[in-house]
């Protein structure tokens, strides 16, 4: 039942004629979503026993035509074959069964049962038509874990795996099935060094057996060490599609493309008096957790009119340190020194934060920022409620008035100020939250990835809002994992690692240095290990 | 792989993933095709109501020409038994959209009316007095079942289902757990006259009290709940509690006091359910709690909080009560009667899910 799909590659018909034939190929592929483009004719194929990398920046694409591929999106435009035949997957399941398997980023593990359970879920083998057949299931389960080369109990709950172990189990489950495309969805985003080690040497792997394997990633150095092409995609085309031994340096440009100058607006002046200033400032939780970075002798100034980036890799402590300065954290204490002009702050919670004149936008949209019951007015007013109103009773007027102004102000495309609020764009999404912090008039704004899900436009629009807020005397920190737009839009880049600052450079700073910095002096050299 | 899970695996992947652009385009193209629906989701508890209203007359008994359903007796019969629990219902409407659920209304409506026939019978409190001591004990009993369920991070299913027997125990123990009739008069043994306007019909002897008084708080509750910045608090914390922290609002505060309200709300029915029957049952309330929550979800208001309306719930009171009263008048037995209400509670929810559905995807 396992793995049956996996054979060597010298079986593959496309040996005997030399230059490999793609196993899936698609060609032509258009998708769009009401007036938006998502992909304007995508031609895209994966050989046997290939890893073949997927390249883009957020909003390019790459998800819708991740979508298309493993069947969760069945209404396009252009061909999709697997292994010359055509195909067109009503559902994952229906793209599974072809085999095309695929490992989301939210693994589909049930974290309370143990990893044998989860192996054969849905298809349990059972006893006299009733009861579960835990020796065959287990067995079944050893054979899909030996074929990924995983040496993990098939009796462990899924949630005492660690989170690359767990990864390693959803890849194997999916295999369960006859694979001959394996599709990986960030796989390594929350996985430490040395897991994606293991997770690379797996991959390596099933290319061996033949698997052809998509891997979709947004770091630079992975795709180097890993993947055999790499397709890069922006704005829904597809811009090139180059080896893997192409450099991070020259993979940029293609990736961001028309991130060039008329993307990112002129930088102001930035004036002498320092709104934020935090002096060896730190925080260290009640209850330490290993997945959130505490920030250490955080020294940093941030002027007024200055917009400041922090640059660092998933993991740096950008995030927490955001929170640790607006009172989100997590239960803990703050160390060192926090000013804001000029005084010094001791913040408990995020209402202290805001008195103090703090406003923070966080990096999840959904998750922490948007009410998705409320509309769009009411989710402008949502933090200010409190000067919206006399004596509790919310002054329909005041209200009214703020959010045209906000409307006016960051240019939010939407029907009416009555609108649902998930009825419009990522990027106008993120402008009713950025313009939630500001009806509160903060001094300081902290921005937590602004441009995450936000397309290109909409990029270009929150670049100068922002830059016009710093203009008027607002002071900006802003997280960024995509560190083109931080060089292109702040004043200033500090570089974190390991919740420390260990950089503090101009934008202008070679990105090499810069990434250099982040990661750790040790750079990666680009140098295939394994490459046939 | 099963297809329970794989269907459902892209679905998080891609909720969770900011790609909001297509989402939601894909939404509004959906929401423009069938805008009937979205008009009997919008308004299904009135449109309900008014069916039911309809049937009444339709299936009502004739007695010399007269339909029973529509006597002043009858319709004042309705509101009276439904004020009770729909004022029950909309100190409910308050938790569910925070976000919670309150089991204990029926025991507290219980504890509420033998302690208030208690204090004036037994211990010779005037009316007005007996009245507001109970109130504020509902007041209190549900700030501390809020405090208890925030505070000590417990699900508000489990700390309100404690309450449930807390209270239902207290009122037994008030009560000894026997009737306590309510004799009116002055002297020992005797409750003041005055509380027995509380059965009274206003405007000659056709409108109940106790539906003024549910007029009254739907009436208030409906301007606390849209018109002030606390109601806005509990839409925001019943949508997204973490972007609701994040905004600054106190969370755990907003979600004690809709725990404050509904206990408030379950002594105001309790004590009007004393003064109409003129006696206090420490059980009086039993399943009191479940009418409410059916009449919440009939009126529109997600269990999953953050959206609802007390007009909504108001009406699903009248539905409920009214469609109990048109059984009754055509002798359906009371077991009829109970399947009957399953299903309008089942059909309820059903076009809440298509609702939540259609805003979803």
């Amino acid at each position: 039942m396992t793995g049956g799909g996996l054979a060597p590659a010298t079986d593959h018909p496309a040996d005997r004629r030399g230059e490999p034939a793609a196993v899936l190929e698609m060609t032509g592929i258009r998708k769009s979503f009401g007036g938006v483009h998502a992909l304007r004719g995508i031609d895209f194929s994966v050989r046997p026993g290939e890893i073949h990398a997927l390249l883009g920046e957020n909003g390019a694409g790459k998800s819708t035509l991740m979508n298309i591929m493993c069947g969760a999106l069945s209404d396009y435009h252009g061909q999709m074959r697997l292994e010359g035949r055509l195909v067109r997957f009503s559902s994952p399941h229906a793209a599974q069964k072809a085999g095309v398997a695929t490992v989301f980023q939210e693994l589909d593990l049930v974290p309370g049962l143990p990893v044998a359970d989860n192996l054969s879920l849905g298809r349990e083998p059972k006893r006299h038509l009733l009861f579960l057949d835990g020796q065959r299931m287990r067995r079944s389960a050893e054979g899909a874990l030996a074929l990924v080369g995983a040496s993990i109990s098939t009796r462990t709950t899924v949630s005492a795996l660690r989170l690359g172990e767990q990864q390693i189990v959803a890849i194997a489950k999916a295999l369960a099935a006859e694979a001959r495309i394996l599709i990986l969805d960030e796989p390594t985003a929350a996985l430490s060094a040395h897991e994606v080690e293991l997770l690379f040497d797996l991959m390596r792997g099933l290319r061996r057996r033949g698997v052809g394997i998509v891997f979709i990633s947004h770091r630079l150095d992975e795709v180097g060490k890993v993947a055999d092409r790499v397709t890069v995609m922006r704005d829904g085309r597809v811009v090139a599609v180059v080896p893997g031994s192409t450099t991070p340096q020259e993979l940029v440009p293609l990736l961001t493309g028309r991130l060039a100058e008329d993307m990112f607006p002129a930088r102001g002046t930035v004036r002498d008096r320092v709104c934020l200033r935090m002096t060896d400032f730190g925080y260290r939780l009640r209850r330490p957790s290993a997945s959130w970075r505490e920030p250490t002798g955080v020294s940093l100034t941030v002027r007024e009119g200055e917009i400041v980036g922090l640059v660092g890799l998933l993991g740096s402590g950008r995030t927490e340190l955001l929170q640790a300065i607006c009172g989100a954290a997590p239960p803990g204490r703050s160390l060192g020194k926090l000013e804001i002009n000029g005084r010094p702050v001791r913040l408990r919670s995020i209402i202290s934060g805001q008195q103090q004149g703090i406003g923070f936008v966080p990096d999840d949209r959904r998750r922490d920022g948007l009410v998705p019951t409320r509309n769009v007015a009411q989710n402008l007013a949502l933090a200010s409620l409190g000067r919206l109103s006399t004596a509790g009773f919310v002054r329909r007027g005041r209200q009214g008035e703020a959010v045209r102004w906000a409307f006016d102000a960051f240019g939010i495309k939407a029907s009416t100020t009555t609108a649902p609020i998930l009825s419009l764009s990522g990027g106008n999404q993120q402008k009713v939250l950025i313009g939630r912090a500001l009806l509160r008039r903060p001094r300081v704004l902290l921005l937590d990835e602004p441009t995450r899900g936000v397309d290109v436009a909409a990029k270009a629009d929150i670049y100068h809002l922002v830059r016009s807020l710093a203009a008027d005397g607002l002071a900006v920190l802003v997280a960024s994992s995509e560190l083109p737009e931080l060089a292109g839009w702040c004043d200033r880049l500090v570089v974190l690692r390991d919740g420390r600052i260990v950089d503090d450079v101009a934008p202008d700073t070679d990105p090499t240095r810069v990434l250099a910095a982040a990661s750790g002096a040790t750079h990666h050299d680009t140098a295939p290990e394994d490459r046939p | 792989m099963t297809p329970e899970t794989t269907p459902s695996a892209p679905a998080t992947a891609v909720d969770s993933r900011p790609i909001a652009e297509p989402v939601p385009a894909a939404a509004a193209r959906s929401r423009r095709r069938l805008p009937v629906l979205d008009v009997l989701v919008r308004f299904q508890s009135l449109l309900g109501l008014v069916l039911v209203l309809v049937g009444g007359l339709v299936f009502s008994p004739r007695r010399d020409g007269t339909i029973l359903f529509l006597t002043v007796d009858n319709l004042a019969n309705i509101v009276r038994a439904v004020s009770e629990t729909g004022i029950i219902a909309v100190g409910m409407t308050f938790v569910i959209i925070a976000g919670g659920i309150d089991l204990s209304v029926g025991a507290v409506l219980g504890l509420a009316g033998v302690t208030a026939a208690t204090l004036m019978v037994n211990h010779g409190w005037g009316s007005v007095a007996a009245i507001v001591a109970v109130l504020v004990a509902g007041l209190l009993f549900g700030l501390i079942q809020g405090a208890v369920s925030t505070v000590m991070r417990i699900q508000a299913f489990v700390v309100t289902l404690a309450g449930l027997q807390v209270a239902n125990g207290l009122a037994r123990m008030v009560s000894g757990d026997k009737f306590i009739n309510i004799n009116y008069g002055h002297g020992a043994g005797l409750a003041p006259p005055s509380f027995a306007l509380l059965g009274d019909r206003l405007f000659g002897n056709v409108i109940p009290v106790s539906a003024v008084v549910f007029v009254l708080v739907g009436a208030v509750a409906s301007v606390v709940l849209n018109g002030t910045r606390f109601g806005q608090h509990v839409f925001a914390v019943g949508g997204n509690e973490r972007a609701a922290r994040l905004s600054g609002i106190n969370v755990r505060r907003v979600k004690i006091i809709t725990f404050g309200l509904c206990g408030l709300a379950a002594a105001l029915s309790g004590v009007l359910d004393a003064g109409q029957l003129s006696f206090a049952n420490p059980n009086s309330g039993t399943g009191y709690e479940l009418a409410a929550i059916a009449s919440v979800v009939i009126g529109g208001t997600s269990l999953f909080g953050g959206e609802g309306t007390v007009v909504g719930t108001i009406a699903g009171a009248l539905l409920l009560g009214t469609l109990n009263n048109i059984l009754q008048l055509n002798n359906v037995n009371a077991d009829l009667q109970l399947i009957v209400t399953g299903l309008i509670i089942v059909a309820a929810a059903v076009l809440q899910n298509v609702a939540a559905r259609r805003r979803a995807t």
